[in-house]
């Protein structure tokens, strides 16, 4: 292991330390890591958009390939600024316009068609019991899930009676489907727990014998 | 199974259940952290293999690229942030694994700017490395561009509009493999590893609109929404969290940091249905008691 390894491990190990330690309590160890992220990552991001967007996106092909047009895509991204402004502010609105235009163009086709008719079209499904009692069964979840837990979102009429039912019906099934999801976030908050002391033991822990 | 190994894992749980106990009795929280950091330490300092049975998505995603015919083009992203290492990183490998093993052509991205561009470069320069595969003939990294959006679209028409150089500022044009790789009509497959939303623009735009089947790897708290994909027939597989990881590793017998985690995922696991299963007990027990209480 070099020098630079062996530092690269031993300040991934401080900042490690220090965030963990808040699980104690709040400390200056905590909040130097926590201000030091927050300053690099800014630092970086601005860095990476300089270079890979406004260099390389913009001024690149406007001087080199004669794309002199990029300058109205960049004049708006300009007029962004004229916010900092309380009297000017009303220009940044130009540009907002051209963003939501533009994604709210994209993504229209978009959900459609790739959410929303593809999700209806799965959930037509054939209740035919000769399909066999697995396929059935997992067709009747599916189609008895998507109508209740819709009727639950219907307030245009009070859930009383036979809609209150299946309202009620809905409800149980948005619950099982929180459980899942609590499941699931239980085990991605473990894996980066232990994928830090996978860290600490084997790299800095390894360090530190090397040492010896 | 050794016995020693045995007595201290007893030891484990009989020390986890006095934590949880200590914790209910004094109704300090860090008592629980403790039992957690016991849990997760202990078989990474000592192992025992848990059996991992593998999930049908995953074995969904690996057949999937298994029928790809050799020297294929796959895309594969790396959408993640550095925090999510340890969930999202074992993906990546064993999806290298795979794919150099059947001599496709990788060409890696990212639409995530922090840590993206280098984790990419140093996963795949240090798989390539122990395959023997070239840099711009096997694979090749475009690393990042700001805006997913206008990205996912805009590869659809030409990459090189939105990538004019490779990571390391070599133009595309003078990449051997990129001579042929114009747009996603050029490839056989995308493999989407990520710890955000850009998965549902990689289903919603790119392989609705493309009509290119796209795999994915997706973090734990990520992976239920994805099964609505995976059920529609629009996803091709799916990796979920380290589980999913454990199970691809052992898929391409390439046992890692997933896999070598899972015991102590399936040790909290217990320790957190134990607790769950402890507070409830308790409430109901005091709840009885204040009824018994308020009748007197």
């Amino acid at each position: 292991m070099n020098l630079v390894d062996f530092l690269q491990i031993w300040i991934i190990a401080f900042f490690t330390l220090s965030l963990f330690s808040f699980l104690y309590k709040d400390n200056p160890f905590y909040k130097i890591a926590e201000h030091i992220f927050a300053g690099l990552s800014a630092g970086y991001y601005v860095g990476l958009i300089w270079h890979s967007v406004i260099i390389q996106q913009m001024i690149d092909p406007m001087l080199n390939n004669d794309k002199w047009w990029l300058v109205f895509p960049g004049l708006l991204g300009v007029l962004m600024f004229s916010r900092f402004s309380k009297r000017f502010s009303w220009i940044s609105r130009m540009s907002l316009a051209f963003v939501m235009g533009n994604t709210a163009g994209i993504f229209l086709l978009s959900e459609l068609h790739g959410k929303v008719l593809p999700q209806i079209q799965s959930t037509m499904m054939s209740l035919n019991p000769g399909q066999g009692f697995a396929d059935f069964l997992l067709a009747l979840v599916i189609v008895v899930g998507v109508l209740s837990t819709l009727i639950y979102f219907y307030f245009s009429k009070e859930h009383k009676g036979a809609l209150g039912k299946a309202a009620k019906v809905g409800i149980w099934m948005i619950m099982i489907s929180f459980g899942a999801h609590f499941g699931y976030t239980v085990m991605a908050r473990i894996s980066l727990l232990i994928g830090r002391v996978q860290f600490l033991i084997d790299d800095w822990c390894g360090s530190i014998i090397q040492l010896f | 199974m050794n016995l020693w190994l045995i007595l201290a894992y007893v030891l484990l749980i009989a020390a986890g259940i006095f934590l949880l106990y200590k914790a209910f009795k004094s109704g300090d929280r860090r008592f629980i952290y403790l039992a957690v950091a016991f849990y997760v330490i202990f078989p990474v300092l000592i192992t025992l293999h848990l059996p991992i049975e593998i999930s049908p998505e995953v074995r969904q995603l690996y057949k999937a690229v298994e029928s790809l015919p050799d020297s294929a083009t796959v895309l594969l992203t790396f959408d993640y942030y550095p925090s999510t290492l340890a969930e999202t990183e074992p993906m990546s490998r064993g999806a290298l694994h795979h794919l150099f093993r059947k001599h496709c052509r990788i060409v890696t991205m990212t639409t995530v700017p922090l840590g993206g561009p280098s984790i990419a470069e140093r996963v795949t320069r240090n798989l390539a490395e122990e395959y023997g595969k070239v840099y711009g003939i096997d694979f090749v990294n475009l690393g990042y561009k700001a805006n997913y959006v206008a990205v996912l679209k805009g590869m659809g028409s030409s990459i090189e509009t939105i990538y004019p150089t490779d990571n390391s500022g070599t133009p595309l044009s003078d990449i051997p493999i990129m001579k042929d790789i114009k747009s996603y009509s050029d490839m056989d497959f995308i493999y989407v590893v990520s710890d955000n939303g850009i998965v549902d623009y990689w289903m919603s735009i790119v392989n609705a609109q493309y009509d290119i089947r796209v795999g994915t790897g997706v973090t734990a708290v990520m992976a239920p929404r994805f099964y609505a994909y995976l059920q529609a027939g629009q996803m091709t597989g799916m990796l979920g969290g380290m589980k999913g990881a454990a199970d691809y590793e052992m898929l391409v017998n390439q046992p890692g940091t997933a896999t070598k985690g899972m015991t102590a995922q399936s040790l909290v696991h217990l320790f957190i249905i134990l607790s769950v299963i402890a507070g409830n007990v308790v409430f109901i027990i005091e709840k009885k008691r204040k009824r018994q209480g308020a009748k007197v």
